[in-house]
């Protein structure tokens, strides 16, 4: 196999001109969301600036504790970007929402580094980049969890309330949110194994390919990321809605439903 | 049956001493935001007042299991629910969320016939008048047989003469039952005719 073919930095820049193609769509279809289009692609070019020279840093010079910082900054950016977008919550939710992502996160981190790689735990090469999918997902499918959850409950209070009054319990009406939440979470990752291989080669199996590995290792690697990320989705999604869906009520069967 | 002392709720309504008999329709009125509908809340505790007591069958409700409380004191609200499908069904989702067993066919349809309900249990309520959904609500409820029926406008999507049907035919089931009934309710007539016993509600703090 060969190894991979090194951009050249002026043909490199023409993929910014196909945002002009995206802008004119926008304005075609009435989206103002120009403003945002701009400022993601800035955002997103400068963070992953940064990541390389972090990344090229930590890579030339391993040590433990530079793994263990990035893998920290990592998750807490993922349990704040959840958090910011549910900042309705109780400080408990809150608190069992950061707790499912971290505990679930890591977990399969570990499980997927140490047991099915192999490798050391604190190898930054495997930690670094499988991390940033498992802590991604994770975050991404708690996301769409509490967004489903929050709206069904928001649109259904008058079934609450009711419920409530003819003395059903909390527990017992919320039960049915919950695992509609974690089912709407855990479809678009179940959806993406299907098509997987014949619709579209996922990105780490084509990077892999691109770098010059084996297709036969990069398919293993990427069955293994895939199982690993509907593990942690539907992990992360299940401990915060389960933890965190008691703390919407108290002793007395109280029920406060801002979220 | 029921005794309210020094009640308060966040110190913007303060209600009078009241008491509740066993078997009597009690009907509450007063002004928009006197606090009628946050009554009934204090009553089931889905709300907690600020000040003051309440008692049912001489016991502080601070004391008692809050989920029993509301099967004895079930408060249909004004806002009705029903799941979708069949009247059926919608007995089933009730019955099952109250980890009940669901009462014969027949039963079923006796309290559709004390409600007003001019359909069969297999009939849908997606397609169902407010009015007619109103009554198959109050059915699921009165199915539940309740010692006391809290009721936030029962008839407020009833016309008159059926109005006047439904609470005669309540009444009477409850009579026989020793259902008491306390009822919020802004119809001068229907309260003039089943009213045992009136409270006002004043608004603000006294």
């Amino acid at each position: 196999m060969n190894g991979v073919i090194v951009l050249n930095i002026g043909s490199f820049l023409l993929i910014y001109l196909l945002l002009i193609l995206i802008l004119l769509i926008m304005k075609k279809s009435q989206i103002h969301q120009s403003k945002l289009l701009f400022l993601a692609s800035i955002r997103m070019t400068l963070q992953l600036i940064l990541a390389g020279y972090v990344l090229t840093y930590i890579f030339k010079n391993p040590h433990p504790l530079l793994t263990l910082i990035y893998l920290s900054t990592m998750t807490f950016f993922a349990v704040h970007r959840v958090l910011s977008k549910n900042k309705g919550l109780n400080r408990k939710f809150k608190m069992m929402i950061a707790l499912s992502i971290g505990a679930s996160g890591l977990f399969m981190v570990f499980f997927f580094v140490a047991v099915i790689v192999g490798e050391s735990i604190f190898n930054p090469q495997y930690v670094i980049p499988l991390s940033g999918m498992i802590m991604g997902n994770a975050m991404t499918g708690t996301n769409l969890g509490m967004k489903t959850f929050r709206e069904s409950i928001q649109s259904q209070k008058n079934q609450i309330e009711t419920l409530l009054n003819f003395g059903v319990t909390p527990k017992k009406i919320l039960q049915p949110f919950v695992n509609q939440a974690l089912e709407t979470a855990l479809l678009p990752t179940l959806n993406s194994m299907v098509g997987m291989g014949i619709v579209s080669l996922p990105g780490m199996m084509t990077g892999q390919i691109l770098s010059g590995t084996l297709p036969t290792t990069a398919v293993f690697y990427q069955i293994a990321i895939m199982i690993a990320i509907t593990t942690v989705v539907c992990l992360s999604v299940f401990l915060s809605l389960y933890l965190g869906y008691h703390t919407l009520y108290n002793k007395r069967n109280q029920m406060d439903l801002r979220l | 049956m029921i005794r309210v002392e020094n009640l308060k709720f966040l110190d913007i309504i303060s209600y009078p001493d009241m008491q509740i008999e066993q078997g009597q329709i009690t009907v509450i009125q007063g002004e928009s935001g006197c606090g009628k509908s946050t009554l009934l809340k204090l009553l089931n505790q889905t709300q907690t007042q600020s000040e003051g007591k309440i008692y049912y069958r001489g016991n502080d409700l601070e004391t008692i299991d809050t989920i029993q409380l509301r099967r004895e004191l079930i408060l249909v609200n004004q806002s009705l629910f029903l799941f979708p499908g069949t009247i059926r069904e919608n007995f089933r989702m009730f019955y099952e969320r109250r980890e009940q067993i669901m009462p014969s066919d027949e039963e079923l349809l006796n309290f559709l016939r004390i409600c007003q309900v001019p359909f069969s249990l297999e009939d849908l309520s997606d397609t169902m008048s407010g009015g007619e959904k109103q009554r198959v609500f109050h059915a699921i409820a009165l199915s539940f047989r309740p010692k006391v029926l809290m009721l936030d406008e029962p008839t407020s999507a009833l016309d008159q003469e059926t109005a006047f049907r439904f609470m005669e035919q309540i009444k009477e089931y409850c009579k026989k039952q020793e259902i008491s009934i306390l009822m919020i309710s802004h119809d001068k007539s229907l309260t003039e005719t089943f009213a045992d016993k009136m409270i006002w509600l004043k608004k603000g703090v006294s």
